[in-house]
């Protein structure tokens, strides 16, 4: 199991990771979300000790990562595919990693087998490898050493729909065989397919964890009016929570309670239904735009 | 099934990584890539290529002789020019390609990474010294068979000791410069303008027009610091009786450009996060 406990980690005065805690369990797959520079690496590098935190503790099953001997045959770590020599062979890489850990050279060979790189690929230098290639055998060498807990940051990038089903087997018949997975995306839909637990975070506070179904579920109300104001003052009135969401109101209030407050101050709706099971999309989508450099501004003709 | 979900994942008592297989993976590290390839095949090229204009020089010329010694001496030039170039990038490229990612996921204990670095290091200065000195022989014999001249196996212990120590010190330099600067290019133009350009292009003309170059140089400068205390001779050739301060020299220029560098290298290392 990975834990992770009031884990933070300052830069000067920028915060990218803030007091931190979640638990990966094993059996299970667990996601960890959130839009680009939310602080999904700088916690996974604490993980794996590469990092070191400015408050809290993350370890595997109560040990700290640099604890273990021979981290790589107990934890299988890729925090970064594209991270690797260009001059060497797929082969030579996985060579190296097996080499260090005291594998056999078979050990290769079932590895390349198991990610799908022929033997003319893993010949070739990884300069020349596509991204999903990469990925790939970034996976295999986090897997070489057999480990019971995986940590892989972005594996997901960089593969085709058909790649990505392909890491979902893989990935839930490990969990199935007992081992720890952790790996992150900062795509809900590719997380979506992989995960069994999520996490999301954002601007380095975890908002959000817990099993993909909880999450999905999240139950609410969409609402609209013609007078939007009224609607907004009426559902205050009533004590209800909402935000508002473009041109609509979402309430975590049922559609009973939304449509009562607006009946009794008189507000006509133009709509009120269950909001979609978008409710992990929408977070999601306002952690990504409250993201400066991801406003979206209009390439207008010059008038 | 859900009993081995609870089973402890973590095995404490298992052996760590031990020190030899990461050093041999250190060295396999520095020639299993492209460049790495290319560095060794041009080095080759330049000993059969000192070895042949220095064979043809001789042939060529009647009233020219040379020892075994001598021939040590040319044929360290070139294992010399080339290869601390891996000492660098042994450390450096670690950084340029990201790998030290993996590297120090590997082995999180960075201390040992830098000191199996440093033991392949010296590994290779050791190995390529010992193939200069079989080819420095070879074309010893060589000159024995194709110049009418007997060959002269005369390399004394005390050469031999100072050509390795020599090319030790160049190698701990440059893996020293490496590891304070972190940067491929950086570490390059450091080492060969301080250890081979300034000393062979630009010193010689100061030291010859100015007292305080001669005065200043060869403490800023291993290499001379060096070639004073073995050759017992100033720059200019002027005999000197080596004592306290031509020593103390030596050990200041070690220090100037190998062990504060390393040090502060290897700190910088042990520190630095990597991303």
């Amino acid at each position: 199991m990975i834990e992770v406990q009031n884990l933070s980690k300052s830069y000067g005065d920028f915060t990218a990771v803030d007091d931190v805690s979640f638990a990966c369990r094993p059996g299970r797959v667990t996601g960890f979300l959130g839009p680009n520079g939310a602080g999904k690496s700088t916690a996974m590098r604490m993980i794996a000790g590469l990092t070191r935190p400015s408050k809290g503790t993350a370890t595997i099953d109560g040990v700290e990562y640099t604890a273990i001997p021979n981290p790589a045959t107990q934890v299988g770590v890729l925090l970064d595919a594209s991270a690797q020599h260009g001059g060497r062979t797929g082969r030579e890489v996985l060579t190296i990693g097996a080499r260090m850990m005291g594998l056999p050279a078979s050990r290769v060979d079932e590895m390349l087998a198991l990610v799908g790189l022929t033997d003319k690929e893993a010949k070739r230098r990884v300069r020349n490898y596509s991204l999903g290639m990469r990925q790939r055998l970034g996976i295999a060498h986090a897997l070489l050493g057999d480990p019971k807990v995986l940590i892989l940051d972005e594996p997901a990038n960089g593969l085709d729909p058909a790649g990505i089903h392909w890491m979902r087997r893989l990935l839930r018949e490990y969990a199935n065989r007992g081992g720890t997975v952790m790996l992150s995306s900062h795509l809900l839909h590719e997380i979506q397919i992989i995960a069994d637990d999520l996490i999301v975070i954002g601007n380095g506070r975890i908002v959000a964890s817990g099993t993909k179904e909880e999450l999905l579920r999240v139950a609410g109300t969409r609402v609209r009016a013609r007078d939007m104001a009224a609607l907004e003052s009426a559902l205050t009135a009533a004590g209800l929570t909402f935000e508002v969401a473009g041109d609509a109101v979402t309430s975590t209030a049922s559609p009973e309670e939304v449509g009562q407050a607006a009946a009794d101050a008189g507000v006509a709706l133009v709509e009120l239904r269950e909001s979609d099971s978008a409710g992990l999309e929408e977070m999601f989508l306002q952690l990504t735009s409250s993201n400066q450099r991801d406003v979206i501004t209009t390439e207008g003709v010059p008038a | 099934m859900s009993t081995a979900t609870t089973d402890p994942t973590i095995d404490l008592s298992r052996p760590g990584v031990p020190f030899g297989r990461e050093v041999r993976v250190e060295i396999r590290k520095m020639i299993d890539t492209r460049g790495g390839v290319w560095l060794f095949a041009i080095t080759a090229l330049f000993i059969l290529l000192a070895m042949g204009l220095t064979l043809l020089v001789l042939g060529l010329n009647e009233d020219a002789t040379i020892t075994a010694s001598g021939f040590g001496e040319i044929m360290a030039l070139p294992v010399s020019i080339l290869l601390p170039v891996f000492a660098i990038l042994i450390v450096t490229s670690e950084w340029s390609q990201r790998t030290h990612l993996t590297t120090f996921t590997l082995q999180p204990h960075r201390g040992r990474v830098i000191l199996a670095k440093f033991v392949a290091v010296t590994t290779l200065a050791i190995g390529t010294i010992v193939a200069a000195a079989v080819f420095g022989a070879l074309g010893n014999a060589l000159y024995g068979v194709i110049t009418p001249h007997d060959p002269v196996w005369n390399l004394p212990v005390a050469d031999l000791a100072w050509i390795v120590a020599q090319q030790l010190l160049f190698f701990w330099m440059a893996f020293a410069l490496a590891m304070l600067l972190l940067n491929t290019p950086a570490a390059i133009a450091v080492f060969y303008v301080a250890s081979m350009i300034l000393p062979f292009m630009v010193y010689p003309i100061l030291m010859a027009m100015f007292q305080w170059a001669r005065d200043l140089l060869p403490w800023l400068n291993m290499d001379y610091a060096v070639m004073m205390v073995r050759t017992e001779a100033t720059f200019l050739g002027d005999p000197i009786e080596v004592g306290v301060v031509d020593y103390l020299r030596l050990a200041f220029t070690v220090t100037l450009w190998i062990v504060l560098p390393g040090l502060l290298g290897a700190l910088r290392i042990r520190r630095t996060e990597v991303k």
